[in-house]
């Protein structure tokens, strides 16, 4: 099988007023093309600064990563060629309308004008915001902010999609409609790597999920593999939830987790 | 360059759709040229002054307003909430070459650099200022201040940049207010206190001032134009370059 993502002990330190921080610290990553994979971990875990040095949007302290077969570090335009990247922040420009911003995008991935708008006109109907095209962005909702980030994410059809928590903050319709395009640009033969907090979420979208805590991976495997494992290890009568997965992976109570972790029932 | 291009239409779009925050870069120096005026005129009156070459006193203090419209620096507070909102990481995460992120920006905001130029120029001319220069030195004349404004705005960029705070970014270019007054805005460079005349020789503001001024109120006057042309030459490219530099080291 190709690997969509290849990392290898993946090392990010900052240096900050308060000294050298860790934030990553040796990730090792092997993402099958075509998988949903989805990481996990709580706030300030490493995720998205992982996310980051995958999506050559930071720097790599050391260690390596490829990403489509491209060296990210050596040659990020031809890796930014080959993703398409949705990061916690729907990335907007507010004053553009929702066209405007997919045509835009279209171009700087160097399609022609008249490339660009066909290419717009057909992302608008796949996230359904034809009707809305010609608004102003400032006037969307969160729902179709996000749907429009998806979207231009996936102007140039990008093997692997890097989405950063793509559904934070979003109403459960609106969560459903999003997973629901997942679904659809998996089943196109995108490769999705996605993070997120929402642990129902990777459990009904990933085939394959990664918990990072500390700036170290502390599980890997299949949601079900991760359930089994634990039910075996503590002897549970009954399959444990990926909340109860997490929870032990990370050496978090509930009580500790409130406020760091949002879980939801979609 | 076709990437300059469309992030340069992108931005233009952003100045034409805010127009609170273009509307003030037109007015704030038009303010400042009648008030200046308004204070000084009458000391220097046309007949009598011979550093107005038999112009009115707001010729001689127009360039003092033209630089300040130049020197709002817009691009930059734009940049900051691109950051902030995450458009700017999503700019960077295309394969999009980092020169053409800083000069797009900087193209549009001399686009509106040359507009609000004109727009002053031709507002000023019914008040009896003249460009003495002809339609050949009212072109240089526009270049001229578009080019310090792209200068000034790279400038603000790297605040920008470095900062990532709108905060620090604005109070950045209030720099701009000592430059202009460490300047010979009042009186030519001669008619200035030995230790005023030391500063503004020391200020790259002083020579676009004194070249804008010269095709103001004079034939072509090779020296001051040189001067200043090679003022903005020098300073845009430590500015463009250092804007490059900045945003490819941007983690």
């Amino acid at each position: 099988m190709t690997l969509a993502v290849e990392a290898e002990r993946l090392v990010k330190r900052y240096g900050g007023r308060g000294g050298v921080v860790e934030a990553v610290r040796g990730v090792d990553l092997h993402v099958d093309a075509g998988e949903v994979f989805g990481f996990l971990g709580p706030n300030g875990a490493g995720k998205s600064t992982t996310v980051k040095m995958l999506t050559t949007l930071m720097s790599i302290t050391s260690g390596s990563a490829r990403v489509a077969g491209v060296d990210v570090a050596a040659d990020p335009d031809a890796a930014r060629r080959r993703i398409g990247v949705a990061l916690q922040e729907a990335g907007l420009d507010p004053r553009q309308t929702g066209r405007e911003l997919l045509v835009l995008q279209a171009r700087l991935f160097g399609s022609s004008r008249a490339q660009a708008v066909e290419r717009a006109q057909e992302l608008l109907e796949l996230v359904d915001l034809v009707e809305a095209a010609d608004r102003r962005i400032k006037g969307y909702s969160g729902g179709m902010m996000r749907r429009l980030d998806l979207a231009s994410a996936l102007v140039h059809e990008p093997e692997v999609l890097f989405l950063d928590e793509p559904t934070t903050g979003l109403d459960p319709a609106s969560r459903l409609t999003v997973w629901d395009e997942l679904r659809r640009i998996n089943g196109r033969g995108t490769t999705i790597f996605l993070t997120t907090q929402y642990l129902e979420e990777a459990d009904q979208l990933c085939d394959r999920l990664a918990i990072i805590d500390g700036g170290r991976i502390v599980r890997e495997g299949t949601p079900g593999e991760l359930k089994s494992q634990l039910q075996e290890r503590r002897g549970l009568t009954a399959e444990p939830t990926l909340d109860e997965v997490f929870l032990d992976a990370t050496g978090r109570t509930r009580e500790r987790l409130a406020g760091e972790v949002q879980e939801v029932q979609a | 360059m076709s990437q300059v291009w469309v992030l340069g239409q992108r931005a233009l779009r952003e100045a034409l759709r805010t127009p609170d925050a273009l509307l003030p870069t037109l007015f704030i120096p038009l303010f400042f040229l009648v008030v200046n005026v308004g204070q000084a005129a009458k000391i220097f009156p046309s007949g009598s002054t011979p550093f107005l070459e038999g112009q009115n006193y707001a010729a001689f203090q127009l360039p003092s307003s033209l630089l300040l419209a130049a020197s709002f620096g817009t691009a930059a507070l734009y940049l900051v909430e691109e950051i902030e909102g995450g458009y700017f990481d999503k700019l960077r995460a295309a394969p999009v070459s980092r020169t053409a992120i800083v000069l797009g920006r900087l193209f549009a905001e001399a686009a509106k650099s040359v507009t609000i130029t004109t727009v002053m120029v031709l507002l000023a001319l019914p008040f009896g200022i003249s460009i003495a220069s002809g339609p050949l030195g009212f072109l240089l004349l526009i270049v001229l201040t578009a080019a310090w404004a792209v200068v000034f705005a790279g400038f603000m960029q790297l605040i920008a940049l470095k900062t990532r705070s709108a905060a620090a970014t604005n109070s950045g270019g209030l720099v701009f207010f000592p430059l202009l007054f460490l300047t010979p805005s009042f009186v030519p460079r001669d008619l200035l206190t030995r230790p005023m005349e030391i500063a503004a020789s020391f200020n790259p503001v002083t020579y676009i001032m004194e070249a804008l001024r010269s095709l103001i109120l004079e034939d072509f006057a090779w020296a001051p134009l040189g001067r200043g042309f090679a003022v903005v030459a020098v300073l845009g490219t430590v500015m463009v370059a250092l804007n490059i530099r900045m945003i490819r080291s941007y983690d």
